[in-house]
């Protein structure tokens, strides 16, 4: 056993983790176990036992809860990686665009052999002979628009040419390709949060947000009561951008005003559901402005204490952050008595570690406080009443908190009138998958339709193809197919309803409307399906995304995503048997609203949505007879009986059918 | 009870009925009050809830309300319910005024065959090879709730098989649901956060940190609580099939907690003890020192015969003969030249023969081996006698047990005792060295296995372990609580009481004693703690007798001399200990004791 107190780190490594240790209440000094764990993987590039030891022994734990930790987060490897790691994106909108061919020539031209994903939890990191390069896959890094991407370190590569790919590792001379940000904005647009991302000029310090009016709404609020601020909030009908679209005033106002515990504020920057990418830029092009929306809800709130909770895979938006923080404090928008309002308050970063399930709110909060992201059980752990520390805690979406600087400046009934009744203000759609044009767009909610959308801002479908499916709001939300009518009911100015059929592009994109097409509007992430697509490829890809993210808490949710994808992987090798659908099917049925928390509906929604809506493709890729039941127990190998029928290799083995490789027929 | 703060009643609908429960009760709880179980794997009722297995899902719902705010009655006077369109867990929440649920609609079992069909995919089929087999709420849980075929055509998921987490914990991950218990268990009971989860998802595997093993002195209640197979006892592992063990209910004896155990036996071999639940006790718990400390019982050197000394020599007699000579030797002495040790591990009765005995003889020396350890705060008490509290009462002492025992021991040297019985003690104890005891007159010694006191015995009874014999005895905190025969004795030896009996009756006294209940009766008659009292009335669960204060205060001076001869029992074990290391080391002896035979 280790001796964790005869370890020697260089005193700077020290510095820094004391440094990052006193962001954290004296009493709650395991939250500090994520940023630790960063601090020593960077330095020393992985994470050994001796870390693991050394962590536990400067926090007061034990060796099991750092292990328990390192374990749960893809982004923590407890193996060395090559000098330069590589990481490639495989979810669906990057795996579409040929992010799998860029794994495929990657391996190729750095000499990687890259083992076939085996029956493990992590997608294996494998290391060139000479150590220099290493290649992994990982889930969504929220670029979705320039797919396919890669990160090579710390840099984000995007719209990466396969064939060139290894050429931009290898080179550091080799020009970055990256796209710039689109400028103007489409004419359909109305911004507000996106009104300076990229926009000519504009940067991210503080003197260029001041210039533009910054910090004008936090002075405006300063003035107001607390209870005048969340009037605002609620009469504006804001509601959350992160996907679940609870009203935001509604969730303000459990927060008692005479609460006697410290209330905390988070934001969820954790963004990580497939096809999503909005708060990228505004993490990475208006820090500011989220640091405003953040102030004022702190106040509003009676908040002293705020942590930004970023994805691990956004190092360089966690640096702008900490910039902009400190520019913040310097100009006492943040600290003791700012303003002179004598209000103090406090921000701090915490950077996550891989884990989709961190975006939930209360597996944020556990991860927020040093553990493994298993959200928890609601009641009794509503964050308002027993949240972060067991105390209120308010977690809201980036994109929600920059609306509220925009609620002061307007006036909530201002703010209300954009948009629809019920879906008020504006929010940022990203579109991505088999468009022209894909971006982000940031529109009245509800203003534009689905056709406006794909056709007039996304630029449509590429020339020759036809509309086969949308995904509306994240890979999670069930699929619509391009040829359903939809039933919307649709109140008028008299109050009374009527119900109009209408096609896919006709669909309003606003949380109602999409609910009501038997969607939803999720995290306005939309992902467009042209008819090249394989359906059961697609599902493939997806349940792949969901079974490596299930936290594995809750039996449902923990065994029923990798059965899905065990079933389609096996579909797509050519052993499906003539039950599979129906199976994936009640699969999805016995998940969905039977776990803790949402990614239940999450991964159960696409398979049952994906099977339903496309069942002559599902049924002519399930025409094996059902084995019989024991004995013989049949394996998936013995399904598939290699020779008698044609194989579609699994997507993610290097040397698949070129023609598989994007899911195209 | 009239003086407890009234907890207000809740009206609560379970299955179509409506009940009254007390306001903090879990739903889970008032339904199994009401004689409804619902299967629930990571609930434990001592431990915190996580809501993880999904097995305890229910529909819940409340009454709906009408514009006043108001319940809204329905045709039969009731109110009517809004059902949630979500099944809920029912181990996390307390029952609310007006809740209604319904444990058994098709949903509900449509969520429980779900779950298991989840739970069965990458859960290995061994049951025939399985130690679980037969008390596994997996098992049961799929016939009674569950699907009767599988539809899973994958390949199941692989992980570690027989990981050694502790000295006497074995895990088979493949095996394990995750639910949890164990993980929680460690945490909040025995202190010691040592197990966790690893890696993700389906992937998740439960285990010890490599530098850490669960080795805690608590460490086998998990497999206590384990609902399946996954963790098991290394020491029961392979050994019984649980089906044929008898159980017989009984206290743990190796401290004064008297924890209350199951012992399971198959013809008259104890093959387990588990903890049995007492709140008054041990909660559900036990510790592993305690309920490993039963193989001394198996010992190959178990005493089996009565045995007497001849020409120098101890030689096998019957019990009469053994019986006779014993009063026969006792009786060529004055009371003022005997002494009587006797053991706080005693029951009460076997003590209350001891007394009549020492009143037949008009002994006045007689006292019990005080033996101490380190309290740990959860279950291990410091006093490691289990009926101390009992010889206190019964021996009717003013002093402290233990007190009398360096006066004992010099009046061996100075020869003023001429007479000695040990019963169920060492005495090495006493501080007497082995030439002392070798010319003792007369040394009459009562055990289960042999020691320096029965080597140089002139007679040597041979009697029964806890597990082997009936009676009570009285736990630390003043609870009287009863032992109950798992197996019979070995050999020739003889429950204890009996022997007492007999050797009272031999000097004289104790007519009529047919019965250990005739027994407890006289002594229900004399200690006025015991009054009104039977065996059969003292229950599974044990009654409490006495508040501490109740007990005869510790003189300081006694105290002095009980820790001196703790002093000396510990200096005395230690080279005992030596020398059975050494013994051990050169083979001459192959028994593996994991816990301390009471020598």
């Amino acid at each position: 056993m280790a001796d964790a107190t005869r370890i020697q780190i260089p005193a700077e490594l020290e510095q820094s983790m004391d440094a990052a240790i006193t962001r954290y209440p004296s009493d709650h000094r395991r939250s500090a176990a994520l940023p630790l764990l960063h601090l020593w993987q960077e330095h020393f590039g992985f994470i050994s036992d001796e870390a693991i030891f050394w962590i536990a022994h400067k926090l007061g734990l034990e060796p099991i809860n750092i292990l328990e930790v390192v374990t749960f987060y893809p982004m923590f490897r407890q193996h060395p990686a090559g000098k330069t790691h590589i990481r490639v994106c495989r979810t669906l909108s990057c795996a579409m665009a040929g992010g799998l061919d860029v794994m495929e020539h990657l391996c190729a031209r750095l000499g990687i052999r890259r083992p076939n994903d085996g029956d493990e939890m992590h997608n294996p990191i494998a290391v060139s002979a000479d150590g220099n390069y290493s290649v992994e896959f990982v889930e969504c890094l929220a670029s979705c628009h320039t797919a396919p991407v890669c990160m090579v370190g710390e840099k984000l590569l995007e719209k990466v040419n396969p064939n060139s790919a290894a050429e931009l590792v290898t080179n550091p001379q080799s020009p970055i390709g990256n796209p710039k940000l689109a400028w103007p904005p489409n004419s359909l647009e109305h911004r507000l949060v996106y009104k300076n991302v990229g926009r000519p000029g504009w940067t991210t310090d503080i003197d260029c947000y001041l210039r533009d009016g910054g910090y004008e709404q936090l002075k405006q609020a300063l003035t107001l009561s607390r209870d005048d601020i969340v009037n605002k909030v609620k009469n504006s009908g804001l509601r959350g951008r992160g996907g679940a679209g609870f009203s935001c005033g509604l969730k303000w106002s459990f927060i008692k005003p005479d609460e006697k515990r410290p209330v905390y504020l988070i934001c969820n920057a954790d963004e990580s559901e497939p096809g999503t990418f909005k708060d990228r830029y505004i993490i990475h092009d208006d820090p500011h402005q989220l640091l405003e929306g953040m102030l004022i809800s702190c106040y509003a709130l009676g908040a002293h204490t705020a942590y930004i909770y970023i994805r691990g895979e956004f190092p360089e938006g966690a640096k702008i952050l900490e910039r902009a923080i400190e520019e913040a404090r310097q100009h006492n928008f943040l600290g003791k008595n700012i303003l002179g309002s004598g209000f103090d308050v406090e921000f701090y970063i915490h950077r996550g570690a891989g884990a989709y399930i961190c975006g939930e709110e209360t597996g944020l909060i556990e991860s927020l406080e040093g553990k493994r992201g298993y959200p928890r059980i609601k009641p009794p752990y509503f964050p308002a009443v027993l949240g972060l520390y067991m105390c209120p805690t308010i977690v809201n979406n980036v994109e929600t908190l920059c609306n509220i600087k925009h609620i002061i400046a307007m006036g909530g009934a201002e703010y209300a009138r954009l948009g629809r009744p019920n879906n008020t203000g504006t929010r940022v759609l990203c579109v991505s998958g088999d468009v022209q044009r894909p971006g982000y767009f940031e529109v009245e909610v509800g203003a534009v339709t689905m056709g406006q959308l794909i056709y007039e801002m996304a630029g449509g479908l590429h020339p020759g193809r036809k509309l086969k499916a949308v995904i509306p709001g994240g890979s999670s939300a069930k699929v619509l197919r391009a040829d359903e009518r939809f039933k919307l009911k649709e109140r008028k100015a008299d109050g009374s309803t009527i119900e109009r059929e209408i096609s896919i592009d006709d669909i309003p994109m606003d949380f109602d409307s999409l609910a009501a097409a038997g969607s939803m509007a999720g995290s306005g992430g939309v992902i467009v399906l042209d008819d090249s697509r394989d359906m059961l490829w697609v599902l493939n890809n997806i349940n792949k995304f969901y079974a490596h993210e299930s936290c594995g808490q809750c039996t449902p949710c923990r065994e029923g995503s990798l059965w899905m994808q065990k079933i389609t992987d096996r579909m797509l090798r050519g052993g499906g048997v003539i039950e599979d659908p129906k199976q994936l099917k009640t699969i999805g049925d016995n998940i969905a609203g039977r776990t803790i928390c949402a990614f239940g509906e999450a991964c159960a929604w696409p398979t049952q949505s994906f099977v339903q809506k496309f069942p002559d493709e599902f049924a002519a890729r399930a025409q094996k007879p059902i084995p019989p039941p024991l004995p013989p127990e049949y394996t998936s190998e013995e399904l598939i009986e290699e020779q008698s029928i044609p194989i579609v290799p699994m997507a993610h083995d290097p040397g698949w059918e070129k023609a598989g490789a994007k899911g195209t027929i | 009870m009239p003086n407890e703060p009234a907890v207000p009643l809740l009206n609560v609908q379970i299955d179509g009925v409506w009940h009254q429960f007390p306001k903090g009760t879990r739903v889970i709880e008032a339904c199994e009050q009401v004689g409804i179980f619902v299967p629930r794997y990571c609930y434990h009722k001592k431990l915190s809830s996580p809501g993880n297995c999904r097995m305890c899902l229910i529909e819940m719902g409340f009454p709906r309300l009408g514009p006043d705010r108001k319940p809204e009655l329905g045709a039969d006077g009731k109110p009517i319910i809004n059902w949630m369109p979500r099944p809920q867990i029912c181990c996390a929440q307390d029952v609310a005024e007006g809740m209604a649920v319904r444990t058994d609609s098709p949903l509900v079992k449509e969520c429980q065959r779900g779950v298991l069909e989840f739970l069965l995919i990458n859960h290995p089929l061994d049951c025939p090879i399985c130690d679980q087999a037969g008390e596994c709420p997996l098992q049961e849980f799929s016939v009674d709730y569950g699907n009767s075929q599988s539809r899973f055509l994958e390949n199941k998921v692989k992980k570690p098989k027989a990981v050694q987490l502790g000295p006497r914990v074995t895990l088979d991950d493949e095996r394990c649901i995750l639910c949890s218990r164990c993980i929680r268990f460690c945490q909040e009971i025995a202190h010691d956060d040592v197990l966790g989860f690893v890696d993700r998802g389906s992937h998740t595997v439960l285990t010890a940190h490599p530098g850490r093993s669960l080795d805690n002195n608590y460490s086998l209640n998990t497999v206590d609580i384990c609902p399946v197979g996954a963790l098991t006892s290394t020491d029961f592992r392979f050994k019984m099939r649980v089906w044929f063990l008898k159980e017989t209910k009984s206290i743990c004896t190796s401290c004064a907690t008297g924890c209350n155990t199951v012992i399971g036996t198959r013809e008259d071999v104890i093959y387990r003890q588990t903890p049995r639940e007492n709140d008054h006790v041990n909660s559900s718990w036990m510790c592993d020192f305690g309920r490993l400390n039963y193989k001394y019982l198996e010992a190959p050197d178990r005493l089996l015969e009565p045995q007497i000394r001849s020409e120098g020599r101890l030689v096998p007699a019957d019990w009469p003969t053994a019986i006779g000579q014993a009063a026969l030797q006792l009786k060529q002495f004055a009371g003022s030249e005997i002494a009587i040790v006797a053991s706080g591990r005693m029951t009460n009765e076997e003590l209350w023969l001891t007394t009549q005995l020492a009143n037949s003889l008009g002994v006045k020396r007689i006292d019990i081996v005080p033996r101490r350890g380190k309290a740990d705060h959860i279950l291990l008490s410091k006093d490691r006698n289990p009926n101390t509290n009992g010889a206190r009462l019964i021996l009717g002492s003013s002093s402290a047990p233990g007190a009398k025992l360096l006066s004992i021991a010099s009046a061996v040297r100075s020869g003023a005792i001429k007479a000695l019985v040990i019963l169920k003690e060492n005495a090495m104890h006493l501080g007497l060295s082995v030439e002392e005891l070798g010319q003792m007159p007369a040394l009459i010694v009562m055990n289960t296995l042999p020691n320096e006191a029965t080597q140089n015995a002139t007679v040597v009874l041979p009697a029964c372990g806890f597990a082997e014999k009936r009676g009570s005895m009285v736990n630390g905190k003043g609870r009287l609580q009863r032992l109950n025969r798992a197996v019979r004795p070995p050999g020739n030896a003889r429950d204890d009481w009996e022997i007492l009996r007999d050797l009272l009756q031999a000097t004289g006294g104790g007519n009529s004693l047919h019965s250990i209940e005739e027994v407890f009766r006289r002594i229900s008659e004399t200690v006025p703690q015991f009054g009104g009292l039977s065996l059969s009335k003292i229950g599974d669960a044990g009654v409490h007798i006495l508040q501490i204060e109740e007990l005869p205060p510790t003189q300081p001076q006694d105290q002095k001399a009980i820790e001196e001869a703790i002093e000396i029992q510990t200096r005395r074990r230690a080279v005992h200990e030596q020398v059975h290391e050494a013994r051990a080391r050169v083979g001459a002896s192959s028994i593996e004791r994991e816990a301390a035979p009471p020598r």
